[in-house]
């Protein structure tokens, strides 16, 4: 058993299609706002795949760097998207 | 990739793709952090097994604060505008990009390499992070700090506009 690039990337257009579903279809804000990880994954994954399987000559990690910027970058926008969208407070 | 590796991509692919349809069906908003917290563990073996061991660290950590946030009682539900059939637009706007994905992603399947790398390697990532590329670092980390600042700041507004 092996796994290769385009299952990698299969992985990854199914994590970014579920993500803009997931955008698209809930009603609530900050549920939809909890759907921008999924995307940010999918588009890591591919980054971290073409880091692993076409990173010809040696060891170039630039991708997987990119997969660690996007994780941090998506922890980020879902913290402003829900503050944006609003506490409860005593409500 | 060995089969070691990819049963382990595979298994993880599996869990990452259950959390992920959970973090979007799911009801409650205990269950959708509980699904992403899931689908960050299903990412870190992913990235593990794709050598890039220290990303799936750093992602698992990410997605926990995230499931953490997401999972927190305190966020009002915000009901968007947008009606059903642009809902149902979106979803079959969805469902196409996913068709054309996959096509292009099995038409990748034209390069090859040997990977010469670790399985963790943070070492080598870390330089490129801090030495290599660290303005693009920077910007991530003023990005997140903008982030943080913006909601303390708008939760404050709200609270004293109350």
């Amino acid at each position: 058993m092996t796994a290769g690039l385009v299952a990698v990337f299969f992985v990854a257009c199914a994590m970014f299609a579920v993500g803009v579903f997931g955008a698209a279809w809930r009603r609530d804000v900050s549920a939809a706002v909890a759907t921008i990880p999924l995307m940010f994954a999918g588009a890591g994954i591919a980054f971290a795949g073409v880091a692993r399987f076409a990173a010809a000559g040696g060891t170039h990690l630039l991708g997987q760097e990119f997969a660690v910027l996007l994780a941090v970058a998506a922890a980020a926008l879902v913290a402003l998207g829900l503050g944006i969208a609003g506490r409860e407070g005593n409500r | 990739m060995d089969s070691l590796h990819a049963i382990g991509f595979y298994v993880s692919s599996g869990v990452l793709l259950i959390g992920a349809l959970g973090v979007v069906l799911l009801p409650r908003r205990g269950l959708r952090g509980a699904a992403l917290a899931f689908s960050g563990l299903g990412l870190a073996g992913v990235y593990y097994s794709l050598s890039a061991g220290f990303a799936g660290a750093v992602a698992f950590v990410c997605y926990a604060g995230c499931a953490l946030m997401v999972a927190g009682p305190q966020y009002r539900t915000v009901e968007a505008v947008a009606g059903s059939a642009w809902r149902q637009v979106g979803a079959i706007g969805a469902a196409m990009l996913l068709a054309v994905l996959a096509f292009s992603a099995f038409r990748g399947d034209f390069v090859s390499a040997t990977f010469k790398g670790g399985p963790f390697d943070a070492v080598a990532l870390g330089r490129l992070l801090f030495a290599h590329d660290v303005v693009a670092t920077e910007a991530v980390a003023l990005l997140g700090l903008i982030a943080i600042a913006g909601a303390a700041a708008a939760w404050r507004l709200r609270e004293r506009a109350r």
